[in-house]
């Protein structure tokens, strides 16, 4: 990363940092922020956050590696969540996940080599009445077919993707 | 406070637990995930106990249970025997090359079956060392992600900043767990390598640097005073422990 | 029903649940709000977002008061006509009506439909009737009127007699008397206390508590109050699950809302109660919906339970008196003080008083949230309420209380659903996920898909769950690919029971439940998949075939067509033939072929 960039992140962690005191409990808060903020949470992000609220930095990171709303590694630019809730699962989640495997080369936990994909699977989006769901980035697109999803990876595909609905 | 354990009567401050209660007694519990300096940690189940309080009977883990009621213990029955077995055999395939897990493998009788082992897993995730590190270490250590994956480590599975190679953690593993290489000159662990001290009367490499330091910080000495070792300063290094744990 | 209209005013309510909103239906509300500013309609309107009406299926769902009339599966290509007709000359659009797939009549209103009749909504009262961010909305439906009474006309103790009279029982799971809950923490000496909203649902299949932060945020900020003042307690919080991004959205809104209208913070309504409530988004762990787990969650701490020998109640959050409850137990106790105990206990059965909120999903043709009084069988909602299952297949098994429950076979479904009737059929209420089974689902497939989950989300702090888990996982992935062996029956139940026994908390003292239910009334499947190494159902990969019988098969190259992975080939008007290696059991090749050709061994 270029010293600019490192900057650039120093001051966005600091930002973060601020909103909130420095105290034990706030730390699932700042981490949420900062994986929202940087797509995943760097380590230097969380040996800031453990000096900030002074914590043993092992336990921050088991808290970072507790939770699954962290990921340690980058996620695409588009993040698929499949879910796999029982609902989502006996309609065919596991052909869905299968579909996106044949297409982007990516299984649960992966991201593509060029990081505009990555796929997670999640426990339940709460949207059981249309399933099988995933999210793209905040997106849900309810009731997938095998030949559906296909359509969906073609449309986020070198498309220019502006965050927000 | 008056309650029975295995129909022995014994008296109880409120608050205790009903392990250490159990341990005035001469009574032995079976415990994975206990240690004196450290109280229960109600991981391993082990200790579980039957305890009757009015009408009501059931199973408590005795490290944790805190009695405030005239309760009757009882520490072994068929049903408890069970479930240490069971917790037996299904924790024997984490650590099967462990004399340890051997030896509990073997005073409980377990059964063969047909799930997988791990001959190199070692670790039965009592947490004993991640203890010690809290208590006497610098928390280097920690359990880390959850569930069948849960397992101890140093953050990012690097070399720890903190570490200080005191190896407490190795002291206290049942299993040997932890990996441990050591020279004379050098102890390396947790992926770090540490140079060690020789202890100016007889020579032995005895501490880390880092652990000396510790110490000396912990204690609010200001020099660290004369590198001994243990049995060269047993009495001195007692009275220094004892005053920070 | 709405009282907030203008005589002249007509009311469109959009629902704006997450459900409705995958479908699209913020475009119609936007549609809808941007053509009535710049049409010259002549009837005066007034056009609103709501939350969820728990009829996902048919959603983009859109209601028109005071005409009653609800459109289905609107897009936001309909909205002139929506205007042009309804709007403007009372015409009803046909083809938007909802259309029963069995009789094939159409229903002007949802309130003629069955799926919405049988129906008695208490905790769902206001949600796809009101904006959940307009806090005059939920006024005018006798909001926070239980919050004054209660401040004005009651002492905390008659407030709690009141809980307990109500016999309500904790919605979450655990059914706990919540009147006895919160006696035990006013009765308690140690301040300060603290109020929980517990609304880390993670059951999947179930999103009721979504629904309600969304749709009706202040019913549970108001039942929160009400507790607060009841037990002596100064701060509040709602932990709510990371996933729900709309629930904490609508949640924040409601709370600010809420101070500025003088129901949280100091002094409020002119009393001495002084409370607020704070929001905590989980981090995505299904353990934290069990409560020590929870407090550990907020304290800034990884998710683990305690042993609850010491309830929370009496040392919880920081070691302080803490009264947690369930998003659908808060939705409940404006009402309870509102209408008084006795009404409420009127409803339900002996043991659990009052109407239980079941996401209804899988194969049922009206997949949805449906609010019955306890004692309803599982018949009635099933096929009553639910229309009964899709596709003409058979009805299998009900799956009730998530990973902590068991499946309930047909000859049961005359259960009367309360608390006990559940746990007596080796199943449990849980927080209310009803998820339904055909033929073609798999029981042993169901019971290792509950042990991959729960391996997942199981803290792994006590050796029974964790390592009981990942052995009767092992022990399931083995049946499922045909390398079972019918001692390992044995040995899932030993495991099962041990765990039962001895685990820390409740999720490893339930996580065998799907197993050991699955085993006991479904056992000739599993023994199927063992000796014959075969799946009746055609789900496990490893042990069904999916092929195209010659005799039906016309040739007529459809599957080929729909097939997304290209294993199908064959030439036109000759028997097609599918590549094994390929396949990758879709089904959809069986759902299109006209001719019911392709089969499954």
């Amino acid at each position: 990363m270029s010293a600019d960039a490192r900057q650039i992140e120093a001051k966005n962690y600091t930002a973060i940092l601020n909103n909130y005191p420095a105290e034990k409990r706030y730390i699932l808060a700042i981490m949420q922020d900062m994986q929202g903020e940087f797509r995943y949470l760097p380590q230097e992000s969380l040996e800031l956050i453990a000096s900030y609220v002074n914590v043993p930095l092992s336990r921050v990171y088991s808290m970072a590696t507790f939770y699954k709303a962290f990921s340690l590694v980058p996620k695409g630019r588009i993040n698929f969540k499949v879910c796999d809730g029982t609902a989502c699962h006996i309609k065919g989640s596991n052909i869905i996940i299968d579909m996106i495997y044949q297409h982007l080369g990516i299984k649960p936990g992966e991201t593509t080599a060029d990081g505009e994909f990555s796929i997670e699977t999640v426990n339940c989006l709460g949207a059981c009445a249309l399933a099988p769901a995933l999210v793209a980035n905040e997106r849900v697109h309810p009731k997938l077919t095998s030949s559906g999803i296909i359509k969906i990876i073609k449309s986020y595909e070198g498309q220019i993707y502006a965050t927000g609905n | 406070m008056r309650i029975s354990i295995d129909h022995q009567a014994i008296d109880v401050n409120p608050g205790e637990t009903i392990l250490e209660a159990v341990r005035k007694t001469g009574i032995d519990i079976p415990t994975l995930c206990y240690h004196e300096a450290f109280g229960g940690q109600g991981m391993c189940r082990m200790c579980m106990v039957e305890v009757k309080n009015g009408n009501t009977t059931r199973l408590v883990a005795s490290c944790t249970y805190p009695i405030y009621e005239e309760i009757e213990v009882k520490t072994s029955t068929p049903a408890i025997e069970k479930i240490r077995r069971s917790i037996v055999t299904l924790l024997y395939r984490t650590a099967p090359k462990s004399e340890f897990m051997e030896n509990l493998y073997r005073e409980y009788n377990c059964k063969e079956n047909r799930l997988s082992i791990d001959l190199n897993e070692r670790c039965i995730l009592c947490r004993l060392c991640v203890r010690a590190c809290e208590e006497i270490g610098s928390s280097a250590i920690s359990a880390i992600f959850r569930g069948t994956e849960k397992r101890i480590s140093t953050p990012f599975d690097e070399a720890s900043a903190v570490c200080i190679g005191c190896a407490a953690c190795v002291e206290v593993c049942p299993t040997g767990a932890i990996g441990l290489s050591e020279t004379d000159e050098e102890r390396t662990i947790w992926n770090k390598t540490f140079a060690l001290v020789h202890c100016e009367r007889c020579g032995k490499p005895f501490a880390t640097r880092e652990q000396l330091d510790y110490i000396a910080t912990r204690v609010g000495m200001k020099d660290n005073a004369a590198n001994f070792c243990e049995d060269c300063r047993k009495k001195n290094l007692a009275t220094q422990i004892s005053q920070f744990i | 029903m709405q009282q907030a209209i203008n005589n002249d005013k007509r009311m469109i309510l959009v629902c704006c649940g997450t459900g409705c909103l995958a479908n699209g239906s913020m475009e119609v509300y936007q549609a809808l709000q941007q053509q009535l500013s710049t049409n010259e309609v002549q009837v005066k309107t007034y056009t609103k977002a709501t939350g969820c009406n728990g009829w996902c299926e048919q959603g983009p769902l859109v209601k028109i008061m005071p005409d009653d009339i609800t459109y289905c599966l609107v897009n936001a290509k309909d909205v002139p006509e929506i205007i042009a007709k309804t709007l403007q000359t009372g015409e009803i659009i046909n083809r938007l009506l909802y259309r029963d797939p069995k009789s094939k009549k159409r229903f002007k209103s949802h309130h003629e439909i069955d799926f919405y009749k049988k129906q008695h909504k208490v905790a769902l009262r206001n949600i796809g009737e009101i904006d959940p961010a307009s806090i005059e909305d939920y006024i005018s439906t006798d909001g926070y009127k239980a919050l004054k009474k209660v401040l004005q006309e009651m002492t905390s103790a008659q407030v709690i007699d009141e809980v307990m009279k109500s016999g309500l029982r904790g919605r979450g799971g655990g059914g706990f008397p919540t009147g006895l809950k919160w006696k035990a923490g006013a009765t308690t000496k140690a301040s300060p206390r603290y109020v929980i909203c517990n609304g880390d649902e993670g059951d999947p299949g179930a999103f009721m508590d979504r629904s309600i932060m969304e749709g009706d945020p202040h019913t549970v900020i108001e039942g929160m109050i009400i507790c607060a003042y009841a037990i002596g307690a100064c701060a509040g919080y709602i932990y709510v699950r990371n996933e729900y991004s709309l629930a904490v959205k609508n949640l924040n809104i409601a709370i600010n809302n809420a101070r500025s209208q003088g129901y949280l913070g100091k002094d409020i309504l002119g009393s001495q109660l002084a409370f607020d409530i704070e929001i905590v988004r989980g981090g995505g762990a299904f353990v934290c919906g069990e409560e020590t787990a929870l407090i550990a969650s907020i304290e800034g701490n990884v998710g683990e339970p305690r042993d609850k020998y010491i309830f929370p109640t009496e040392k919880g959050l920081w070691g302080q008196p803490t009264i947690i409850n369930n998003v659908e137990t808060w939705a409940n106790i404006p009402v309870i003080i509102n209408k008084g105990a006795a009404e409420f206990a009127s409803i339900g059965t002996e043991g659990s008083k009052g109407t239980k909120v079941f996401s209804l999903v899988g194969k049922v043709i009206n997949t949805g949230l449906v609010e019955v009084p306890m004692g309803t069988t599982l018949r009635e909602i099933i096929f009553d309420i639910g229309g009964g299952i899709p596709g003409g297949r058979n009805f299998k098994a009900v799956q009730t209380g998530g990973p902590s429950g068991g499946c309930i076979p047909e000859h049961m479904l005359d259960l009367q659903v309360d608390f006990d009737t559940l746990i007596k059929a080796g199943s449990m209420m849980g927080s209310g996920g009803l998820i339904v089974m055909d033929d073609r689902t798999c029981m042993v497939e169901i019971a290792r898909y509950y042990a991959n989950f729960l391996a997942g989300e199981s803290c792994g702090k006590c050796t029974p769950c964790r390592e009981g888990i990942k052995a009767m996982l092992e022990i399931l992935n083995n049946i499922c690919q045909g390398e079972g062996r019918e001692e390992d029956l044995e040995f899932l139940q030993e495991i099962g029971e041990t765990m039962q026994t001895a685990s820390l908390c409740a999720l490893g003292r339930t996580a065998p439940n799907p197993v050991l239910s699955t085993l006991h009334h479904f056992r000739e499947e599993y023994l199927e998949h063992i000796n014959n190494a075969r799946c009746p159902a055609g789900v496990c990969r490893d042990l069904t075939e999916f092929y195209i019988d010659g005799e039906p098969c016309t040739g007529c190259g459809l599957c080929v067509k729909n097939c997304p992975v290209d294993a199908i080939s064959g030439e036109k008007k000759k028997v097609h033939v599918i590549d094994q290696d390929k396949c990758i059991q879709c089904g959809e090749c069986i759902n299109h072929c006209k001719f019911d050709a392709v089969k499954i061994r």
